[in-house]
C-alpha cells in the first residue's frame, strides 16, 4: 500500500511574531533548512511562512511513515527537507483537483530515517497546504483543501470526512465507504466493508481543511 | 517542584490551546495533548515555548520529540528543573 500524508495550516492562525523567534523556529527547522531558506528562498517567501511550511511538509511525512511505523514520534528535527523548489506564483486559486498538473506548487524532498518523500505545497495568502508521497509521482493524488464554517475541532473533523465521502461517491459510484480511526489514530477507509487498498490523510486547521489520497484502479 | 505540582500547574500552559475544559481539569500522566485535549498539533511547538519561559528552562528537540502526554511533559519539565 503507498503511502501518503497531508496537512494544512491557516496562515491567519499562526503568531508572526512568534514564528520568527530563534526559539521558537528552532523547534521546527534546523540550521541546513535555514540555510536553504537564506539562500534561494528569501527573497520570495516571507521567513514566517517558510518556517510553518517546513512545519506542514513534516507533519505530512510524519502521517505518511506512521501508518507503517505505529511507534514512530513526530521529530521536525529528525525530518529534513533537502531540497526546496517554489512555484513561480503564490496566488493560486485552484482548490481541488487530481495531480498538481497546471497547478503553482513548491516541490521539496524530505528525509525521514532511511526513507526518502516527496512533496507538493499550495502557498495561498491563507493556508499552506501540503501532500507528502513516497514517490515523486503525483498524477493520481486526489486533493481537496476548503474553508469550512467552524472553528470547532469535531466539527473540522466531520467536514473533512464528508469532503472525502463525497469525493468517493463521484469516483466509486457502486461502492460503500465508511471511514473508521485505527487504534494509532490515523483514519481507515473502507471500501463495502473491507479496509481499502489505499490510504486517505485528513488535516484541519482553524478554517480550513482538506483531503489527500490515491484511489485504486 | 513534585510531579503533582508540575502537571496541575501545566494546565495553565494548556489551557490557551484547548477548548476540551472539561478534560483538561482531570488530565492525569496518560493524557494525550493531541487525542484527548484536541490540541491541534500546530500549537505543539507554542506549549514548549510557554513550558520553557514558564519553569526558565530549555527544552531541547530529543526532549520535546517526546511530549506527546501530559506525562511526559512533567517529566521532561520535572528533568530540566533537577539540571538547573
Amino acid at each position: 500500500m503507498p503511502g501518503i500524508g497531508n496537512d494544512v495550516v491557516a496562515l491567519h492562525a499562526i503568531n508572526v511574531d512568534r514564528t520568527i523567534q530563534y526559539r521558537f523556529y528552532s523547534k521546527i527547522i534546523v540550521n541546513s533548512e535555514k540555510l536553504i531558506y537564506d539562500q534561494s528562498l528569501a527573497s520570495f517567501l516571507p521567513f514566517e511562512h517558510f518556517v510553518w511550511l517546513a512545519w506542514s511538509i513534516k507533519e505530512s511525512a510524519y502521517k505518511c511513515l506512521q501508518r507503517y511505523q505505529h511507534d514512530l514520534v513526530f521529530s521536525p528535527s529528525n525530518t529534513l527537507i533537502k531540497q526546496v523548489q517554489l512555484p513561480e506564483s503564490r496566488y493560486e486559486s485552484t482548490t481541488e483537483g487530481i495531480g498538481f498538473d497546471g497547478v503553482s506548487v513548491c516541490k521539496a524532498v524530505v528525509n525521514s530515517g532511511h526513507h526518502q518523500l516527496f512533496s507538493r505545497s499550495i502557498i495561498t495568502k491563507d493556508y499552506i497546504f501540503s501532500v507528502v508521497n513516497d514517490t515523486d509521482v503525483f498524477s493520481k493524488t486526489c486533493w481537496n483543501i476548503k474553508k469550512i464554517g467552524s472553528n470547532d475541532r469535531e466539527e473540522q473533523s466531520m467536514a473533512v470526512r464528508e469532503m472525502l465521502l463525497h469525493k468517493l461517491h463521484e469516483l466509486y459510484p457502486a461502492d460503500q465507504f465508511k471511514i473508521e480511526k485505527s487504534l494509532f489514530g490515523f483514519p481507515v477507509l473502507l471500501k463495502n466493508s473491507t479496509e481499502a487498498d489505499f490510504p486517505v490523510s485528513f488535516a484541519h486547521h482553524d478554517h480550513y481543511a482538506g483531503y489527500a489520497f490515491v484511489p485504486d484502479n | 517542584m513534585t510531579r503533582e505540582e508540575i502537571l496541575d500547574e501545566l494546565k495553565s500552559v494548556f489551557a490557551p490551546y484547548t477548548t476540551n475544559k472539561e478534560m483538561l481539569a482531570n488530565i492525569n500522566d496518560q493524557t494525550d495533548l493531541i487525542t484527548d485535549l484536541k490540541i491541534n498539533s500546530a500549537n505543539l511547538v507554542d506549549i514548549i515555548i510557554d513550558a520553557e519561559a514558564k519553569y526558565n528552562i530549555e527544552i531541547d528537540y530529543d526532549s520535546a520529540d517526546k511530549m506527546i502526554n501530559v506525562g511526559s511533559c512533567v517529566d521532561v519539565i520535572a528533568e530540566k528543573l533537577k539540571q538547573k
